[in-house]
């Protein structure tokens, strides 16, 4: 139990003495979770959106599979994107592998799905009332999907929250697509699971407090929007 | 009646939900500058309707003709002009002012929009200071319902459609949303089509009443709806008749219908009213019942009479001598007379 203890208290240490290794991850993690945040929520919001609001042939089939998708174990993606960036991949020559946009590519596809899901049900769920109120206040299109968008935004906001949580915990893909290279690419879930390996409980009790507060900090900012 | 004088004409409306068919109309007018009365049970087609005439809905079949020319939904033409208020009013997940000025907004007409919009307030009876800048949850269920139709009435639109406006709300607010709607006839001639189930208020306030029935419509207003079950008349010369037996031992006897058709209108024209049952010729129904309530016809001067028969209600259009001769009132015991030839089957 001592060592749990001391754990805490160092890393309380390490994050006010600002340990350069410790807030390297940190800094990485936000870059690469941010980075796939705004690729996956350009991407899923239009997307969850045209698979909410409109029917169309094959619906269904394309609901499946994007729920299947949201089911993707992060080693998976890792793999899949290690192939098509490594040196013998498709997409090789771009240089891709170990670097922080090439886990940003996986950490947005783990993202994307989720994003497009939630935001294709809260669209569904929609008071069919709301549709008919803005035709009867004579809104047209654009402004009926201005409008639907804008009355569902803590429905996306709270996918958007979901999918920050996976990236922002995900080791799978940082581990395969990263490297976990010190100073370069380390995030701060790769360097919690080297920490703990190596016995170093202080440095990976000190990411993980950082982890909890940038997720705290982010459901705290979505209480209060919904609160505003 | 001309054809500029109209406001709307529908022709040949048939909707559909899936399979069932929820409206058949053949042949419907409604006047402009007119308050048009919808009266109808649950399910009737009554929102269904008043969802095409705001343009929201494209008919399965048929042409809906807006002030003489074929219109469609989204048609820039109708979709300015032409508001619904609905039965649960939908407001927009913001203050009360952002909720009333959203029509005005979306056609960029943000000319005096605060006084505008007091004014839109003041209408139906809410206060500005107190309400402009509440939130939609912070609104009770018909400071909603007039905050909506608020929202609505600063359009000035040329058409007004009302489903069950005061459904929810207290005698206040019914009476604020009664004369707003009169107001909106009165100050700029708007055409108003409102469903109620609350008659009295729908008499007090329409110059015509059209009722619906399973899609279809009666432009006589209220006629006496008889569902089934029926079973084949016992007596030997009327073989061919239907008849409903009400549990009071009274017998309605009916001329059998087309097949598959169950439900018998009698059109209140039909119908005679007595204090006391004649001897039988044969051919009346005669059934004793109770005067319920009575209704004064704004436009007509006429009194409709509402009659129980045990668990059937019945309507009768009188005129006031008819009703000073037989002194006819509430609770008063009275008998219907009415062939059984003079019925139609839906």
């Amino acid at each position: 139990m001592d060592f749990i203890v001391a754990g805490f208290i160092k890393a309380i240490e390490l994050l006010l003495y600002g340990d350069s290794s410790t807030w390297t991850a940190v800094w990485a993690t936000i870059k690469v979770s941010t980075g796939s945040m705004v690729l996956s929520i350009g991407a899923g919001l239009p997307c969850g959106f045209l698979l909410g609001y409109f029917d169309f042939k094959g619906k269904k089939h394309l609901r499946t599979i994007l729920d299947t998708m949201l089911a993707l174990p992060t080693v998976f993606i890792g793999l899949a994107v290690y192939a098509f960036i490594s040196r013998q991949g498709p997409l090789g020559e771009l240089g891709l592998l170990f670097t922080l946009t090439g886990i940003a590519i996986g950490q947005t596809i783990l993202a994307f799905p989720i994003v497009t899901a939630i935001t294709a049900s809260t669209i569904e769920n929609i008071d069919h009332d709301l549709k008919l109120t803005l035709v009867s206040l004579g809104a047209g299109r654009r402004h009926i999907i201005a409008t639907c968008l804008w009355e569902v935004r803590f429905g996306i906001l709270a996918g958007a929250v979901t999918a920050y949580g996976r990236v922002l915990t995900e080791v799978g893909i940082s581990m395969m697509v990263g490297g976990n290279i010190k100073y370069h690419t380390r995030t701060i879930t790769t360097a919690i699971a080297l920490e703990t390996n190596k016995g170093q409980f202080a440095d990976g009790i000190a990411l993980g407090l950082v982890l909890i507060t940038i997720a705290f900090i982010v459901n705290l900012s979505l209480s209060f929007l919904r609160k505003q | 009646m001309t054809k500029k004088k109209l406001a709307y004409h529908l022709q040949d409306i048939h909707h559909y939900y899936g399979n069932t068919k929820v409206l058949d109309i053949n042949d419907l007018k409604i006047e402009k500058g007119s308050i048009t009365g919808l009266i109808g049970p649950n399910g009737s087609g009554k929102s269904t309707l008043l969802k095409l005439l705001a343009f929201a809905r494209k008919p399965t079949r048929g042409h809906i003709f807006y002030k003489g020319n074929l219109e469609l939904p989204f048609s820039p033409t109708v979709r300015s002009k032409v508001t619904l208020l609905t039965q649960k009013p939908y407001l927009l997940k913001r203050t009360v002012f952002e909720n009333i000025a959203y029509g005005l907004k979306i056609r960029k007409d943000k000319t005096h929009l605060k006084e505008r919009v007091k004014k839109a307030l003041l209408n139906v009876g809410l206060d500005y200071q107190k309400f402009a800048h509440r939130k939609w949850h912070e609104l009770s269920g018909g400071e909603a319902q007039r905050v909506a139709m608020a929202a609505r009435l600063i359009l000035k639109p040329e058409v007004l459609l009302l489903d069950e406006p005061i459904a929810s709300v207290d005698t206040e607010s019914a009476e604020l949303i009664r004369k707003a709607s009169l107001k909106a006839r009165d100050n700029w001639g708007a055409t108003l089509v409102i469903a109620s189930h609350d008659l009295q208020w729908l008499y007090s306030i329409s110059d015509k009443q059209l009722s619906i029935f399973k899609g279809n419509i009666f432009s006589t207003g209220m006629e006496n709806i008889i569902t089934g079950p029926f079973v084949k008349s016992d007596e030997k010369t009327n073989k061919k008749n239907l008849v409903k037996k009400l549990d009071d031992g009274q017998i309605i006897t009916l001329k059998a219908p087309a097949p598959k058709t169950c439900t018998a209108i009698i059109r209140k024209k039909n119908i005679s009213i007595a204090l006391e049952k004649q001897p039988d010729n044969g051919i009346l129904n005669q059934l004793s019942g109770h005067i319920v309530s009575m209704l004064l016809e704004k436009q007509t001067e006429h009194i409709m009479a509402f009659i129980s028969i045990h668990d059937l209600s019945f309507v009768l259009r009188l005129t006031s001598d008819q009703i000073s001769s037989l002194d006819l009132y509430p609770g008063k015991k009275v008998v219907l007379q009415f062939s059984s030839n003079d019925v139609e089957w839906l």
